[in-house]
């Protein structure tokens, strides 16, 4: 579904991601861990469109898509949620949503798609007429998940989801991804939070200053001598 | 007696700049430029009015529709030549070539029109309530401004296209991911923001004669209430036409229009060095 091949890519000559590979296939979760600045939300950036790789291939559903403006690949059917939610905040939870369906191939199916995510969030159905950027940040980052579902993604890309809300929330937002990975779709996390990204995950890669340093199975990952000295504290 | 009739005059009049303002906001909100030849719109809206109705002979009322629709062409054709190939441009450069654009609008309508005052011969009764004077003009420009600003209203909140402007103006970068080409957006604002300086135009036809200068005036004027309510901020600047229309109208009554122009630009300054972000602008967005 997913393969990206050599991918180099970075800020105004400044090289983050150095020759990195990953493959993933239709209906799977992949994880992708790392410590701070390893260029996690770089990788999401650049398969989103919002940043150009200097080089490497990437193919969705064997088409190409590097180098594609990120209004076109979301319409082939990635859709991101960026890191920390980044939801319109002054546009209410409903025309958050709204704004989510926006591409050609989803809005003819608005309601329908509107009345599948309030199934799976039944508390954003209440909430719908509030102002986004009123929200604590737990329910931000729900709806972020919503609005990214919104454009009905063959795979979906989370950025962080745990990052800065209480261990309670991180549960139940866990609890999400594991429902909507059972529904069918392909998810890609980016995480720091080791062991419940690692439990949701088919396959587990490593990323360190910009490169992979690792790729496996959930068991290899957590048998890895090296990754669980460094990464895994045991 | 003289000021409450200079503050319900103001306030009729703060519903056009409200409009006014309203446009290169948008712009502004948007897109991230100050739309300096904004004013020089609105007095090409006007030269068109006058040379359909009193050299043509088309009727007011068409003219001004016809001039409503040129403005926002106008607007388009700015958007492409001058606008989307600065887009990644540093501000100065864009500032800079808009500044271009005013110039080179002021001196068209000096070449085409000659340095002369024109203007169409609207007479329009003077109401009275009492010993309240109120002037029809600033009556119909105060129904067609909040008439238009309705609309807006449920342009950006209710239609899928104006959901996505206001989406873009607060986050560029995400709203792509949400699958909106922001170039189309632009495009669209352009539109809109000409079109209402095409309505300006068409509501200052009763009230002003056009010259070759008079766009200046009022890109400073629609650049003052942006800066008063926080610039990009819509509603704020809503407010600030109503400051502004009151404060220059009792200025003009009482002592003469220069004076009135005058204090505005001095709440101007005193904004900026008191409260930069406007009344109702946020510092800086996190
Ligand atoms: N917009 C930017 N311009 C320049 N450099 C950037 C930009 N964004 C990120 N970087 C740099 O790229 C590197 C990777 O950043 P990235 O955000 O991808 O890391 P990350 O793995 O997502 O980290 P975190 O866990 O903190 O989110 C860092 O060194 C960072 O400083
Ligand atoms: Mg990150």
């Amino acid at each position: 579904m997913l393969r990206i091949e050599n991918l180099c890519s970075g800020y105004g000559g400044f090289e983050v991601l150095q020759n990195i590979s990953l493959e993933m296939g239709a209906g799977e979760t992949v994880a992708v861990l790392g410590p701070n600045g390893a260029g996690k939300s770089t990788l999401l950036k650049v398969i989103s469109g919002l940043l150009k790789p200097t080089s490497g291939k990437i193919y969705f559903e064997g088409r190409r898509i590097d180098g594609k403006p990120s209004h076109e690949i979301v319409e082939m059917g990635i859709s991101l949620v960026p890191e920390g939610g980044r939801l319109f905040p002054e546009l209410t939870v409903y025309n958050n949503l709204l704004v989510g369906a926006y591409n050609k191939r989803t809005r003819r199916h608005f309601k329908e798609t509107l009345e599948e995510v309030f199934s799976l969030f039944p508390i954003i159905k209440e909430r719908q007429n509030q102002i986004a950027g009123l929200m604590s940040g737990g329910e931000r980052q729900m709806v972020a998940i919503a609005r990214a579902l919104m454009s009905r993604p063959k795979l979906l890309m989370l950025d962080e989801p745990s990052s800065g809300l209480a261990p309670k929330i991180v549960a139940s937002i866990f609890e999400f991804v594991k429902e909507i990975k059972e529904r069918g779709y392909s998810v890609l996390m980016v995480e720091q939070t080791v062991k419940k990204a690692v439990g949701l995950a088919d396959r587990v890669y490593l990323l360190e200053s910009g490169r992979m340093v690792f790729s496996g199975d959930q068991t290899s990952f957590l048998n890895n001598p090296k990754i669980k000295s460094s990464y895994l504290g045991i | 007696m003289l000021i409450l009739n200079a503050v319900i005059n103001g306030l009729l009049f703060g519903g056009v700049l409200a409009l006014m303002a309203f446009g290169m906001n948008l712009m502004f909100g948007v897109v991230q430029i100050v739309h300096l030849a904004y004013g020089q719109f609105i007095m090409v809206g006007l030269y068109l009015v006058y040379l359909l109705t009193v050299l043509y002979h088309v009727p007011l009322l068409l003219s001004c529709v016809l001039a409503i629709i040129a403005i926002a062409l106008l607007s388009v054709l700015c958007y492409y030549s001058v606008v989307k190939p600065l887009l990644k441009a540093p501000p100065i450069n864009q500032l800079l070539a808009l500044a271009g654009l005013w110039i080179v609008l002021e001196n068209a309508c000096l070449a085409f029109f000659g340095a002369t005052y024109k203007g169409v011969q609207v007479v329009l009764p003077v109401l009275h309530v009492g010993e309240i004077y109120i002037a029809a003009s600033n009556l119909i420009g105060f129904g067609v401004g909040l008439i238009t600003l309705g609309l807006l209203y449920l342009f950006l909140n209710k239609t899928y296209t104006g959901v996505a402007i206001r989406a873009v103006a607060q986050d560029t970068e995400v709203s792509g991911v949400m699958g909106i080409n922001s170039r189309t957006i632009y495009l669209i604002t352009f539109v809109v923001g000409g079109a209402l300086a095409g309505v300006t135009a068409a509501c200052f036809v009763p009230v002003y004669a056009v010259h070759p200068h008079f766009g200046s005036a009022f890109t400073l004027l629609a650049f003052i209430i942006v800066i008063l309510g926080g610039m990009g901020n819509l509603i704020g600047g809503f407010i600030g036409a109503f400051i502004i229309g009151v404060v220059t109208s009792i200025g003009s009554t009482l002592l003469n229009p220069e004076i009135g122009q005058i204090i505005a630009l001095l709440i101007c300054l005193l904004i900026i060095i008191l409260r930069p972000q406007g009344l109702l602008g946020v510092r800086a967005r996190t």
